[in-house]
């Protein structure tokens, strides 16, 4: 095609369309800073709330595992877990491969319970993902799954929402039962199994009893830890003690 | 562009029966398969479609004229995504346990396809209160089909109705809960994904047994007082 | 009458459709009575009362779609679907557990999809998936195999009390099942071969899995009647025997300790053979072409290895082979048979017309 030389009604055209594109742009521009101003002034006002929610849901799921309240009645610790966190070092005892994070329980400055996140790397579908809580004495207070691939119907049982299976942990230690009955009943040990799953449970009793192995040689060094960021966080509060 | 309006009865019809989202557009499967296990799922994420679809309608409506047609499209998807994001916010605020069980789905409901095509088949072209209106009831329609697939797949699943309602509407709902049959061994196929596909099929085939028997009806009335009339129809119809 | 509509070419092959089926049904004999033998007379009792069932279902189907009865129920269709669920099904099965199953199967499966020849999934496959996803805990009761030591095989009585409890009696599960071999090979981790047959009651069979060899072979005795009688061809057993050798070969890792089982204990575990050939070769929800059935049954083969090895369930036949039905449409599509005298079509050459 030849070049045309540009006539007057070609840069009209031209320039109608710049400003039509311009306009166009510019209610873009213009919608976007709308939906994003109502945005922040949603965000605005549910900021606190949901962070609140946030919270009081894993202070909920961490109570389930470690009761704030003895069997007496009186508070058994009476420092924010939220705020108490360890980490914990890669492990094999723990089965984790990533630095993970725990929580540590104090009644004023004396250790009272930890919370140890433990994968039991060989469920039947991979790897299960679970919270422990083991008070000072080496007993359990309390276990739960935060995360499995199991089958439906057969391992899933260990969910708390499916059956209560998982509780049967609590009060367990690693002197009860003695070292043989840490297994299912199938291999001689004191758990039971579920009727057509055996590799869901015994991966999950192995996996406690290691780390409650793992927290007998550790005890001292987790409590330390979680001791200094007990104290990181009252001198943070001036010397307030956290309630 | 300038159609007629029509009447609200008319819209009301559409948006739960004859132009369904879920059963005749087959719109929004996604969200829909993939949270309606149990009633009070079905209900959250039922009722934040509504409050999408019938805000982002009335928003389309009201800047019908101020969009050209060059940017009708992103302008729409702006403002559908605020409305969601605004709906997840709130979600997290007032219902945290139940946005937990949502998850992914809420954000999703930027991507349910009804949700746009109501913006921009009727929205854009009519009234803010017809809109808003055509919003309310399809967003219903959605919900009425999500909410009854939930029954069922809870009834027939786990033999409960209306469990964990607490999650949605606060501790007063925990008694709302039924039992229909006392130790009822899990029929996990309806609680499982492949059960959503199964019952949605059955509840597709239920509309359509339903219409057919409704023309079937029709037809019948309307060829009886053919007989005798002297004028006798061939083709067509006469308005 | 729709159903019996006559087309051309008018005339019939020798093997009507009752036929092929009635074929179908001997050539299983040896293996249920294999598996009679070997896990008692729970098979046995399950084959009548799914039979019972199935026919039934049938009939209801029939009847709700204002068919001739007598004519549905001539063709064995329904009883052959029967047969392959209550082979495939654990022996103790409970009567609810197979009433869902076999209704599922026949209703669902086949009817609501138009009848045999249009179901694009195998019936009585689509009917085990469905117990297996939905009931697992009972859908896992195995008894061990006759003559494991520590066991003794169920009585005719026990076996009929087990899988209808209302007729009293009550028999400790835990005490009766028994985890199978494929069990044992896919909960292993840290056992070798050698030592999994040593420690393992269920692997002490001759070649595979106590009991479950017998039952395997019995099966391919059955199946390789049917390719004498040229019920079907041999492109899809091979393709799927072919894929989980070569599968089992290459993944098998015999001498560590994180074993998938040997290239004999797949062929002769589980469902093998009774996939390979009574559910492979169906000819409705399978491919059509010989090339595309070799593709069919390979893929089988693959999956059910895969699965089997690494997926959530211990057997897979009826998961690969659902899944493979699936993909029949596709296969058939890009495997069609040229029509005779006419070439292959030369791809990337620009026809003379458009130059």
């Amino acid at each position: 095609m030849e070049p045309r030389p540009e006539t007057e009604t070609n840069t009209s055209a031209k320039g109608l369309m710049l400003r039509a594109a311009s306009a166009s742009s510019l209610t873009l521009g213009l919608f976007a800073a709308l939906t994003v101003g109502l945005i922040t002034l949603t965000w605005v006002f549910t900021k606190a709330r949901i962070d609140d929610q946030i919270r009081q849901a894993e202070i909920r799921a961490l109570e389930e595992i470690l009761p704030r309240a003895d069997i007496d009645g009186s508070a058994l610790y009476d420092n924010d877990l939220l705020k108490t966190r360890i980490s914990i070092p890669v492990n094999k005892q723990l089965g984790s491969r990533t630095t993970a994070e725990g929580y540590a329980a104090f009644k004023g400055d004396t250790p009272v319970a930890v919370i140890l996140p433990v994968v039991a790397p060989k469920g039947y579908s991979g790897a299960i993902h679970m919270l422990v809580g083991i008070k000072a004495d080496g007993t359990l207070s309390g276990v739960r799954v935060t995360n499995h691939k199991e089958t439906p119907g057969l391992g899933d049982a260990i969910e708390i929402i499916k059956s209560n299976w998982i509780t049967v942990f609590s009060g367990k230690s690693l002197d009860n039962p003695q070292q043989k009955g840490w297994g299912v009943r199938k291999d001689g040990g004191e758990f039971d199994q579920f009727t057509g799953a055996t590799i869901t449970p015994r991966a999950v009793v192995l996996a406690v009893h290691n780390s409650l192995q793992y927290f007998e040689q550790n005890r001292d060094q987790l409590f330390q830890q979680g001791l200094k960021q007990l104290k990181q966080t009252r001198g943070d509060a001036h010397g307030q003690p956290d309630a | 562009m300038a159609s007629p309006t029509p009447e609200a009865r008319e819209i009301t019809l559409n948006g739960l029966w004859n132009n369904n989202p879920a059963l005749v557009q087959l719109l929004g499967l996604c969200p829909l398969l993939g949270v309606s296990n149990s009633v009070v799922n079905a209900l959250g994420l039922g009722l934040a479609t509504i409050l999408v679809l019938a805000g982002s309608n009335l928003v389309v409506s009201l800047i019908r004229h101020q969009v050209n047609d060059a940017i009708r499209l992103p302008v729409f998807v702006m403002v559908i995504a605020a409305l969601t994001t605004c709906v997840e916010l709130l979600m997290q605020a007032f219902t945290y346990e139940l946005y937990q069980i949502l998850g992914i789905f809420i954000p999703l409901i930027v991507t349910n396809c009804s949700i746009l095509g109501r913006a921009d088949a009727f929205a854009s072209k009519h009234p803010p209160g017809a809109a808003v209106l055509d919003g309310l009831m399809m967003g219903a329609g959605f919900a009425l089909v999500l909410v009854v697939l939930g029954a069922l797949r809870e009834s027939i699943g786990q033999g409960t109705l209306f469990a964990n309602m607490h999650l949605l509407f606060g501790p007063v709902a925990k008694s709302w809960s039924v039992v229909l049959v006392q130790d009822y061994k899990q029929f996990l196929f309806a609680i499982l994904p492949p059960g959503a596909f199964f019952f949605m099929g059955l509840l597709i085939a239920v509309k359509n047994i339903v219409d057919n028997r409704i023309s079937e009806a029709k037809k019948a009335t309307q060829d009886k007082p053919s007989t005798g009339s002297k004028r006798v129809r061939v083709t067509g119809t006469v308005s | 009458m729709a159903l019996i509509r006559q087309t051309s070419p008018h005339t019939r092959g020798a093997e009507t459709t009752s036929r092929v089926m009635q074929l179908v049904m001997l050539a299983a004999l040896p293996g249920l009575l294999v598996t009679t033998a070997m896990f008692g007379w729970g098979t046995f009792i399950n084959l009548i009362w799914i039979s019972l069932i199935a026919v039934g279902s049938e009939a209801l189907v029939a009847r709700l779609r204002k068919r001739p009865v007598a004519f549905y129920l001539r063709d064995y269709s329904a009883l052959v679907t029967a047969v392959l669920l209550a082979l495939a099904l654990p022996p103790l099965a409970p009567w609810w557990l197979t009433l869902i199953g076999t209704a599922f199967a026949i209703i669902v499966a086949k009817h609501l999809y138009g009848g045999l020849g249009q179901n694009p999934f195998n019936p009585a496959m689509v009917g085990y998936v469905l117990l297996l996803i939905s009931f697992p805990a009972d859908m896992v009761n195995w008894l061990p195999a006759a003559g494991t030591p520590g066991y003794e095989t169920l009585s005719f009585g026990q076996s009929l009390q087990a899988i209808f409890p209302f007729l009293g009696g009550n028999l400790d599960y835990d005490a009766i099942t028994m985890a199978t071999a494929l069990d044992v090979v896919r909960e292993n981790s840290s056992l070798t071969w050698s030592e999994l047959q040593a420690t393992n009651a269920a692997l002490g069979g001759t070649f595979a899995g106590k009991g479950w060899e017998w039952v395997n072979i019995a099966y391919l005795a059955g199946g390789l009647f049917l390719l004498y009688r040229k019920v079907f061809t041999w492109h899809a057993p091979v393709g799927m025997l072919g894929a989980l050798i070569v599968m089992s070969l290459v993944f098998k890792n015999g001498s560590g300790s994180d074993t998938h089982g040997t290239v004999l204990f797949h062929l002769l575990s589980g469902a093998t053979m009774l996939g390979a050939f009574f559910i492979v070769t169906d000819p409705v929800s399978g491919a059509t072409s010989n090339r595309g059935r070799l593709i069919f049954g390979a893929g089988v083969g693959i999956l059910v290895y895969v699965i089997r090895a690494w997926g959530g369930y211990p057997d897979a036949v009826a998961f690969a082979v659902l899944l493979m039905n699936m993909a029949a449409p596709t296969i058939d599509y890009y495997t069609q048979p040229r029509t005779y005298g006419h070439k292959k079509p030369r791809k990337g050459l620009a026809k003379p017309e458009d130059r």
